[in-house]
Formats: C-alpha cells, structure tokens, sequence
C-alpha cells in the first residue's frame, strides 16, 4: 500500500486515535488530580524532605530499604555507581522523617559508618515550603513556556485550524508522557519538570517541518510526496534524537540527568503519533476542505 | 555578495569562532603542579602580599613552584612539606611570580588545587561543596539585601571560607532567596555560620554598651598569640572546659558609653581588688556566652581596650581546645562584620561529594560523546553518505567547543544543568542539521529552477520558528526554583543561538559545496 493510500483510507481514524491519547491522558490526569490533589508524585527536590548519601562500598540496598519500610512510609533508597558500575554507596530521600531522625535510624543499623564524618555521611534537606514554592515556579515556567510556544506558532502560520493542530500535538506529548511518567511509578524531580520544557522544543519541531511542506510548499511537488518528505527528514530527527537520549541515558550516572533523558524519550515515542497521525490527518482534512493539493 | 563567497564567509566565520573557543578554553594537555585557589583576607599568606585574582582565567593561576626550597609536585607534596613547618616557622613559597616570605600561624590562609587543565569553570555538582538555599524572615530593600550579601561574604571570608559564591535570586511569586556555594567547607560550619543572624551585644543589665560591627569595634584580635587565644582549661565532670580569650578595642562613643553605665554601678570592694557590682554580659543571638566581671577600677572609665572570653567544652582536652578555638573563630568574625540585617532560614542544603563531583565531569564527557556518536550512525544509516554524516558530526562537535568557549570567556560555571542544557541544544541543532541536508538533497534531486539561497531560505523558515519557540521556552526558568535553573536555561539558550547564527549556516555550506562537486 502506498503512502497515499494507506492516509486517504485512514487519516479520519488516524486523527481520532491521536486524540483519544490526548482524552484519556486528561481523564488519568484528571482523576489522579482529584484523588490526589496532584498530577504527579513528586521527590523530595519537589516536595520537601530530607535526603542522606553514605559513602560505603560495602552496603546492602535491599536491607536497608526493608529496614526503612518498617519505620517511613514516602522514601526511596538507590545505589551510587562508579564509572564502571561498581557501588560506592547509597542515596537516601525520605519525606516523612526529620534529619535527626534519618540520621538516628541510620546509626542504629549502619554501625560501620561514621556518621560525623562529611566523606562518609552527607545529609541534606529542602523544606517543605522551598520546595513548593519551586514546583510552583517551575509549573509557572511551563505555563509560559507554552504560551510562548502558542503564540510563536500562531504567528507562523496564521491560521487557526494548523496551528492549534501543532500546539495539541505538543500538549498531547507533554499529558501523555505525564501519565507514562505515574504508571511507571517514577517521582518526579525538579530536574524532570524541566524535561516536559524540553518536550515542548523537540515537539513542535517535527510538526512545524510537517505544516510548512504540507502548507507553504506547494510547488515542491504533490501532497502526498510533500508528506513523504516531510516525514523522511521529521522521523530521521525523531529517531536521531531518540539514539542520541537513549546512548545518554544508558551512560548517565546523575539521576537527575537520567529522569530528563527517560522523559524526553517517552515523549518523542508520543510524538511520532501525535505528529503523523494526529497532525498529518488534521492537515489532510483542511487541505481537503481548501482544496490544496 | 556572489554565493561563492557567501558559502566562504560562513564557513570562515565558523573557523573563527572555534579558534576563538580553543583559545578561551586554553586545553592544556599535560598538568603538573600546585596553583592557588583561594587566599584569606588578612591572614599570613595575604600579609605576605600573596594576591588572588579570582577573574583570572584557571590556566593563568598562580603556580606554587617550591616550599621552603622543596619542589612541589602535586597537592600531597605541598601538604606534606608544610606539615613538616613548626608553628612560627618561617614558609617561603617561591611561585612562578615571585617568592613570598610569611610565619606559619596556624593556618597559611590559602587554598590550593591541582593545577587546571583549561579555562573550563566546574560549577559545584562537577567539584564537590555545598549549596545552601537560605530565605530572609524579614522582607528586605535592596540595600539591605545587598548589605546581607557583603556582610556574609564578609564573614564567610574572615571565617576562612573563601572559595565560595554568594548570588540573589527573586523568584516569580516574589519571594527571595540568598544561594551560597561553597567549595571545600564542612556542612556545620556553614550552617553556623549563615544561618546565625550574629547579633552581638554587650550589655551591663539592660543597658546595652557595645554591639558587633565597625562602629562599635574598631579592632579584633585575630591569630596573634599575644592577644588572643586558648587561655585555660579545666576538668569537669563530664568532660574537659577551656576559655578563650581576645582583646578588642572600643571606638570613642561606645567606650563613653561603657563610662556611662558603670558610672552608675556600685564598687563590691574585696580582698582581690574588686568587681563593680554587674558584669559585662555578652550575647550572641540573645543568647548568653559569657559574664565578665569588671575591675572596680574601671568604674566611669571610657575604656576602650575590653578583653572577651568565653568557653568551649569536649570530652578530652584536645576536644575542648578545638570547640573553644571554633567559638573565638565565629564570635571574633561576627565581632568584625556585625549582625545581619534580619535572621535567615536555611530552606535547602545539599552535599556534593568532591568525589561525585568528579565522577560526574569524567561521566558528563562519556555522555557528550556517546550522544553524538550515536547520532551519527543513525544519520549515516539514513542517507549513507559520508559526505553529510561527516560534515554534521564535525558541526555538533564545535558547536559544544564553541558553547564551552563562551562559557570559558564569560567566566560562566558549568554545572549538571548546563550539561543538560548542552545535551539539549546540541539535539537541536541535529534536527535543525538534518532539515537543511534534506532541504538541499531534495532540492537537487527536483533540478528546479528555486536557486539555492531560496532553498535554504525554506529550510532557515522552520529552523528560526524552532528557535523562536525555544527561546521563549527557556526565558521563564530564570525565575524559577531560586535560580537553580539558570545554568540550564543559559546553556541551552547560549547552544541554540550558536547554531542558528554560527555553526548551521556553515554546515549548509559545506554540504552544498561537497554535494556540487
């Protein structure tokens, strides 16, 4: 089946498809939201806490994160690594026990640290009130973010119809790789809110490519080899930044750096759809209907 | 201008720019020896004219050559020479300047490092320290903010930290932060330090006589055996006590004040000479340190030379001896730099091992590389072609040595978040690389009559709404999360810009000029 064939036959069914991923990550968010009273789980760098690293080579994860269960309810326990993998110790976040407490719970099972020396024992605490404060102004920034993207993109192209196709493509990408991000259980660090800024940049790309051939270049040659075009160049950048975050996040040793790679990845997968199925068949049909060929 | 040259000029302008960044970066490839990092205010090594420039690039530090006519090396042999000085020995330190002559009281007051391998600056993630994110109780001017920064700086400083950053960051809901990094101190000590407003009052009863600060204290005591120090210790129950002791003089008006008020007190005359019949108490925070008693025969006295005292415990003698050396060290800074103008709270403290720190440097490289390589086998499995997979490695390459040239040159930190942010950008500038080669492949495949200018025109349209938005997207961050992001938004801003102005202009040249041939 050829290109054309298969988007003349499908692009209704495409276009709905892309949309139901935007319903239905807005219901999930929603509901998560009103059960919650957030869309997301958030660490401590978001939430407010306190964390702990013991630099020791010789530390059982396993034990240690049983040994917390029994006395907090909101912490998360991961190993350090060395460049070759090897542990070096532990990175503690609890949210529900104060510093002394950590620390004292810590003394009773680690007896062979020595819990005032920097080297061995470094804690570290953001209050709660900081740390609402900045997931309020990194919500803020992405609001902004995306109004920018908004006008920019209206600005662009001036017309209503492809422009709102690009923008909830991005929003798409943004709500549906919040939802992955909860189903995989991952909590969210102030460094991964800045990956939901970068989606909006690595969105917008793609579908900016698709809008311009597919609008502006009609006498490059016909629609359909136009939208072929289009998405040769739009997945070979798709893919190549897929490959590059994948290479980065299998490499990457600092969480935070590894949560943007892993978000941003998701949220390229989304794009694919969102951009050639969700936005390709939005342009198909307005083409239709303004008889651009 | 003929589109020859054109594609010349691009070219040659990002031949410019990367021999610009190798020459601000400055990599050096082979590094040996010992440099100063950091010199103390007012102590041995900056009385012997050791001056710190810290604006300097890294590459320029000053090199310490030889201690007492032993060669140094490395950072063990530079301890291990100095180790060997007795206290009030005499430390010649010949540099590649000059060589300076000073006592060894205690500590030289400067800090040293391995000497740097470029003019890179590692933000505090890539080298280890502490950041602490601290919010005033009180809404401050912007003077007394910035009194609060020179104050702290100040007594950071005295205190002996002095590799250290001290920013303000106001966020969008109109709160404002003070976010201190410092390199190389311990976690208590910093606490101590700047989480005390350091209000410092002598009173006698209520009335108060002399508060910490210039205008009151016109001179403190500090690393002079003659007047200041460890006076006398003693065992107790529990532990071992010992008392410091400093002289400080007293400007005119509060040594008036001090005649004023013990004018009024009665003499307890005794066997042992006497005391007035209050002492002289000294706060710290409101809190009481220490209770003088004052010689009947100061009685009115406008005196202006005071001894302080106060006491330090531990479980041994050589425990005592240390917390009463670290109480003098803090009440002596506070005394010099006066109180803050309001008490501030410590809203987010982190650690960053040294050892982390260079783990992730070594890793961040790992990172950078990989990426591009493996952006470059998917672009050469797409177009199988060497003559655009080559040309777009080369570009992502200089466009990260041109991003960390800019940073070398404007002294800028590079952090985690700059990382990110040159991961981010560099990814951009791949897609914006892979809409020019297609822009140009497809354009010669059509063999229409659009000249090439117009067509990369098509391909500059997409390219400058990407950057627009990208743009736009990074702004709001600078207000954000007390500013921790800004290293992130800067970077990425910074790689962006280079790329559509720089290095993809030049990219498009050269694989139109290697596709016509």
């Amino acid at each position: 089946m050829t290109l054309e064939n298969f988007y003349e036959k499908h692009y209704k069914k495409l276009m709905l498809f892309s949309y139901a991923i935007l319903l239905i990550s807005i219901i999930f968010l929603g509901y998560k939201l009103a059960t919650t009273g957030d869309i997301i789980e958030r660490d401590v760098s978001l939430k407010g806490g306190v964390s702990a690293t013991v630099y020791n080579e010789n530390l059982d994860l396993n034990e240690i994160e049983n040994y917390l269960k029994e006395n907090a309810k909101d912490f998360r326990v991961r190993a350090l690594t060395d460049n070759i993998g090897k542990q070096t110790g532990i990175f503690i976040e609890v949210a529900d026990v104060n510093e002394n407490e950590l620390r004292s719970l810590l003394e009773n099972k680690l007896t062979n640290v020595n819990f005032d020396n920097e080297d061995e024992y470094a804690p570290g605490t953001t209050s709660t009130g900081f740390a609402a404060s900045s997931y309020k102004g990194l919500l803020i920034a992405l609001l902004f973010a995306f109004i920018f993207m908004s006008i920019v993109v209206f600005i662009a192209f001036k017309t209503f119809i492809p422009s709102i196709a690009v923008i909830s493509a991005a929003l798409t990408d943004i709500l549906a790789a919040l939802v992955v991000v909860n189903l995989l259980g991952i909590k969210l660090s102030a460094a991964g809110i800045i990956a939901f800024l970068l989606i909006i940049g690595y969105s917008i790309d793609t579908d900016i490519l698709l809008t311009t051939r597919l609008l502006k270049r009609r006498e490059e040659g016909p629609f359909y080899e136009r939208l072929s075009h289009a998405m040769k160049t739009g997945l070979t950048m798709t893919f190549s930044a897929i490959a590059a975050l994948g290479v980065s996040y299998f490499v990457a040793i600092p969480e935070e750096l590894k949560q943007i790679f892993l978000i941003i990845i998701i949220a390229l997968v989304f794009d694919i759809i969102t951009t050639y199925a969700g936005n390709a068949g939005i342009l198909i049909h307005y083409c239709k209907k303004k008889n651009i060929t | 201008m003929g589109l020859k040259k054109y594609l010349k000029f691009r070219v040659l302008f990002l031949l410019f720019w990367i021999l610009a960044s190798l020459i601000a970066i400055n990599p050096k490839f082979s590094t040996e020896g010992v440099v100063i990092k950091a010199v103390e205010k007012n102590s041995s090594a900056s009385s012997a004219g050791i001056i710190f420039d810290p604006s300097a690039p890294l590459t320029n530090r000053e090199v310490i050559k030889r201690v007492n006519g032993q060669d140094v090396n490395n950072l063990e042999d530079y301890a291990r020479i100095l180790d060997k000085i007795n206290d009030s020995g005499i430390v010649r330190i010949l540099t590649d300047n000059q060589e300076y002559v000073m006592l060894k009281e205690g500590d030289l007051g400067i800090t040293v490092e391995k000497a740097s391998s470029s003019n890179i600056r590692r933000g505090l993630d890539l080298q280890g320290g502490t950041r602490v994110v601290l919010e005033p109780e009180e809404k401050l001017s912007n003077q007394e903010m910035s009194d609060l920064i020179s104050t702290m700086e100040n007594r950071l400083n005295i205190y002996g930290l002095s590799d250290l950053k001290i920013r303000q960051n106001n966020d969008l809901s109109g709160n404002t932060f003070v976010v201190i990094e410092i390199a190389g101190a311990s976690q208590e000590e910093v606490r101590e330090l700047i989480a005390s407003q350091g209000k410092f009052e002598a009173k006698i009863g209520e009335e108060v006589v002399f508060i910490g600060g210039k205008k009151d204290v016109t001179f403190v005591c500090r690393e002079d055996g003659t007047c200041s120090g460890i006076r006398q210790c003693n065992e107790f129950e529990e532990g071992y006590q010992c008392t410091f002791e400093f002289q400080i003089k007293l400007s005119q008006e509060a040594a008036k004040k001090h005649a004023e008020v013990t004018s009024k007190l009665d003499a307890n005359l005794s066997a042992a000479g006497g005391y007035l019949s209050k002492p002289l108490d000294l706060y710290l925070d409101d809190i009481l340190v220490d209770s003088l008693q004052i010689s009947s025969s100061l009685k009115g006295q406008a005196a202006t030379d005071i001894a302080i005292s106060g006491p330090g415990i531990g479980a041994n003698r050589d425990n005592a001896i240390e917390d009463a050396t670290k109480n003098m060290n803090k009440l002596q800074t506070i005394l010099i730099t006066g109180s803050l103008p309001t008490k501030l709270n410590i809203v987010k403290i982190d650690p960053i091992s040294p050892v982390l720190g260079e783990q992730f440097s070594k890793n961040a490289i790992s990172i950078i590389l990989f990426a591009v390589l493996a952006v470059a086998v998917v672009i050469f499995i797409r177009y199988r072609d060497l003559k655009i997979s080559l040309p777009l490695l080369i570009i992502s390459s200089s466009e990260i040595l041109i991003i960390l040239g800019i940073a070398a040159l404007i002294k800028y930190n590079i952090d985690l978040a700059a990382i990110a942010g040159i991961i981010a950008a560099v990814g951009t500038g791949v897609d914006d690389q892979i809409v020019i080669a297609d822009e140009i492949l497809s354009g010669k495949k059509r063999k229409e009559l659009i000249n090439l200018k117009e067509q990369i025109k098509r391909a500059f349209f997409v390219i400058f709404v990407a950057y627009a938005t990208g743009i736009a997207s990074m702004i709001p961050l600078f207000w954000a999360g007390a500013g921790l992001f800004t290293g992130f938004a800067l970077t990425t801003i910074l790689g962006i810009s280079i790329g559509v102005f720089i290095t993809r202009p030049a990219f498009a040249a050269i694989v139109e000029n290697l596709e016509e041939n």
